[in-house]
């Protein structure tokens, strides 16, 4: 048994080398996008079938972001990003606990030894994908922040004169702060990484223990943490988000 | 960078899972996100109207209810009024009435009295004039053969003599 904490390249395009879980995270990517678009599209005035689920998905992520947000027009705002993340880990997540995935592939001989290659990788299972999503999220952050207060009230949050009013603590919190930005790509990318690598291991130190039922209570275990890792991605994305447009005098009154 | 390589963090598949994302997320904008939430949002406040709709409705079948109730109550206590009116204003017509014919049947009365008094008077004179008529026709008539027998004695009485 052989677990690598890096994911295994399947095939190449070029000499650009497709992995496992870029593989699975593409297909995750094509089938909702897609799925989501047809489901969504000439919606009827009485919902009917997969109508409803996605009514209920959409209305229950916006009302979710706008509870945090205390602001509809915000939570339309932040709407697109946070429930694509949500969406995209959430099925990223999933399509790692198919049946299959970490166990079926190749055996592929690497520096003298054979270790087997699986097909199917969960997406977040790879850094790679993590630290994309962290990027993107934090990088909104950013931009959403300037949008809301001018470059100016933004980097004001952040680059605090030392001879204005809190003094030498307002700088020193305004770089805290500053460096938080970056930690935030860090604590986001290992979180997630961290959650789900952890329960790929376990179902795959279960299974070749036990294969038979003694996995199964870990499986719906990982299909609860998928939820809540996805959940938890979105959530600190809204926060974050709702911090970055928030102004700083806005905030101190 | 070094540490970056061994957990397999790797620029083009660093940029290619950013750009798969973005992907994602502008279809699921375009495609989903924009036509369903303007769609649940027109749904909305078309429920909404509809509420407020049959709440007015519901409001104004109220007001009619009470209004309906009111008219009524007012035409019952008109009609009720009217007809104490008629009954007050007949009672003092009737009233009048039965006045206006005693005082005229006590004028007949008194008028009749009258007159059945003036016809006996003229009676009364009509029978002495007869009355006396009479008398003079008849003492004219005893005087007269008086006289006559008078007159035949005389004659008689020269033959006789």
């Amino acid at each position: 048994m052989e677990i690598s904490i890096i994911a295994e390249k399947l095939f190449s395009i070029g000499n650009f080398s497709v992995t496992n879980s870029l593989f699975i995270a593409v297909i995750v990517a094509v089938a909702l996008g897609l799925s989501a678009a047809v489901f969504s599209r000439n919606p009827k005035e009485i919902p009917r079938g997969a109508q409803n689920v996605i009514e209920a998905v959409f209305e229950g992520l916006l009302s979710f972001i706008e509870s945090i947000t205390n602001d509809r027009k915000q939570a339309k705002d932040f709407f697109p990003l946070v429930a694509t993340i949500f969406l995209f880990v959430l099925f990223s997540n999933w399509s790692g606990l198919l049946p299959g995935a970490g166990t079926i592939g190749l055996n592929e001989e690497h520096a003298g030894r054979i270790i087997m290659v699986p097909f199917l990788r969960g997406p977040a299972a790879d850094l790679n994908m993590t630290v994309a999503l962290s990027l993107v999220s934090v990088f909104s952050v950013q931009i959403f922040g300037i949008l809301a207060l001018g470059v100016r009230g933004y980097v004001s949050k952040f680059l605090v004169a030392p001879w204005k009013k809190p003094y030498a603590i307002g700088t020193i919190v305004g770089l805290l702060e500053l460096i938080g930005e970056f930690a935030k790509i860090l604590s986001f990318s290992f979180r997630l990484f961290g959650n789900v690598f952890a329960g790929e291991v376990l179902l795959t130190v279960m299974l070749s223990l036990v294969p038979y039922l003694i996995p199964l209570p870990f499986l719906i275990l990982e299909v609860f943490v998928s939820v809540v890792q996805a959940a938890v991605f979105s959530l600190l994305t809204i926060v974050f988000l709702k911090m970055a447009v928030t102004g700083h005098e806005e905030g101190a009154h | 960078m070094e540490i970056l390589t061994q957990i397999g963090i790797n620029g083009k598949l660093l940029l290619a899972q950013v750009v798969n994302f973005l992907i994602l997320l502008f279809i699921m904008h375009r495609f989903a996100y924009k036509p369903m939430l303007s769609f649940l949002e027109s749904r909305t406040t078309r429920i909404e109207e509809g509420l407020k709709n049959a709440e007015e409705a519901k409001k104004r079948l109220d007001d009619a209810a009470k209004s309906e109730e009111k008219i009524l109550a007012d035409a019952r206590a008109e009609a009720r009024k009217i007809a104490t009116e008629a009954k007050e204003s007949s009672e003092k017509r009737g009233q009048e009435l039965l006045m206006e014919f005693e005082k005229k049947a006590d004028t007949l009365v008194v008028e009749a009295r009258a007159q059945a008094v003036e016809e006996r008077e003229k009676l009364f004179r009509e029978a002495k004039g007869e009355i006396a008529d009479l008398v003079i026709a008849t003492t004219e008539k005893v005087l007269r053969e008086k006289l006559e027998n008078e007159g035949e004695r005389k004659s008689v009485n020269r033959f006789l003599s």
